[in-house]
């Protein structure tokens, strides 16, 4: 039972990953910074599998939120298909006629398997092109530069200054009734990029990736 | 040349089916044969992000449905153009869960977007998303190739340039 003096806020987690993603491990962070008490709060998972559209009951709990925060990995310099279809599902149900919260707040957070989190720039740009068609107040993104790395090393001590500040500013920005611009956080992981670039050059071999300069062999007729 | 032509089947439009008709004529007169594939929204599943398709058995999805079918043939095509409507700039979920999956041709690949009520932001974030970070990019993803061309229509008249254009290096 929803208290109605209370702020909702909607976490919505666009990993299919289970208990493995970092996202849910971001999710988990700006979820226990909301005290039960002064808060609803509703954290929704996509789904892999959907018979037809997302339920009411979850389209109608982003629906009546005053803040959404979609936290998610970044799948081919976009959004997961997954969070795709939820996004798709919600535009429909609010086009048809369904009521919803126009003053809602949008944050993000987004990680990617990148050393840079300004790779996410079109990801952010999307979830703003989402906020304008249905008028939805959209605030700031917290970009994270290779977010597995960022979750391991994120309780070794003072090293994650930044990522708390930027979770500090999210949960005070959802309190506030403040509308003045606001930036975007990059969080760069702790472990430089030449390490990280050896990894990933690592698995790319292995895994058949093609390098940049790849020159494809003639397909076959 | 073999092609293949992907598109979203939930989004049907009377400028989607215009474009279709006019991309695969365009492309049968300059000598491709034409495989369609239409997808919906249950015949793709997304991609987990598990990374098993990069660490444990390359290439190789561990949900089995058409796409891996498609990219087991994926050397076989020489291009692949890729129909999606566009939402917030942004692919539609069917053609976003077969992108991430690497069924591009390794040579060519075109995406189209198509949408009558994109707006200029749309529209750029659209083409940004696609080209700005292929061929250029760090790494290349499998089925990323350099070469990638992104159009995106918002009237039948566009759907005639984007042919037109189509056929100066379509062949």
């Amino acid at each position: 039972m929803l208290d109605k003096d209370k702020k909702s806020i909607c976490l919505v987690n666009g990993s299919l990953r289970g208990q493995k993603a970092s996202s849910l491990e971001f999710l988990k962070d700006i979820e226990r910074r909301f005290p039960d008490m002064e808060y609803n709060k509703t954290s929704l998972t996509v789904k892999a599998k959907l018979k037809e559209s997302y339920p009411e009951d979850i389209l109608k709990s982003i629906a009546c939120a005053n803040a959404i925060v979609f936290i998610f990995p970044l799948h081919n310099y976009g959004l997961p298909g997954s969070l795709m279809r939820l996004l798709e599902d919600y535009y429909q149900y609010i086009k048809v006629g369904n009521k919803y919260n126009k003053d809602a707040k949008v944050y993000m957070i987004v990680n990617c398997g990148f050393f840079r989190p300004e790779i996410n720039e079109e990801a952010i740009r999307v979830m703003k092109n989402f906020s304008r068609r249905l008028s939805l107040n959209w605030r700031f993104a917290i970009c994270i530069g290779t977010g597995p790395v960022v979750v391991m090393t994120k309780k070794v001590p003072f090293f994650d200054l930044k990522l708390k500040r930027a979770y500090a500013e999210m949960v005070s920005d959802i309190k506030s009734n403040s509308r003045e611009k606001r930036d975007n956080y990059l969080i760069r992981p702790l472990i430089p990029a030449p390490i990280l670039i050896r990894i990933k050059n690592y698995y790319e071999k292995k895994g058949q990736m093609i390098q940049r300069n790849h020159k494809p062999q003639q397909a076959k007729e | 040349m073999n092609t293949l032509v992907i598109l979203d089947k939930d989004s049907k439009t009377k400028l989607s089916e215009d474009l279709k008709g006019k991309v695969v004529r365009t492309l049968e007169e300059k000598g491709h044969r034409i495989e369609v594939v239409e997808l919906g929204k249950n015949d793709v599943s997304p991609c987990l992000g598990c990374l098993l398709c990069l660490t444990k058995h390359p290439g190789e999805c561990v949900t089995k449905d058409i796409v891996n079918e498609i990219k087991k043939n994926v050397k076989k095509y020489s291009a692949t153009f890729y129909l999606t409507p566009v939402l917030f700039g942004h692919f539609s979920s069917t053609i976003a869960n077969v992108m991430a999956k690497g069924t591009g041709s390794h040579n060519w690949q075109v995406i189209i977007g198509f949408g009558e009520d994109i707006d200029d932001e749309e529209k750029n974030t659209f083409i940004d998303i696609t080209a700005k970070h292929r061929g250029k990019a760090d790494i290349v993803h499998p089925g990323m190739n350099s070469q990638v061309d992104v159009f995106v229509s918002r009237s039948i008249e566009d759907n005639t340039i984007i042919c037109e254009a189509l056929k100066t290096y379509a062949g």
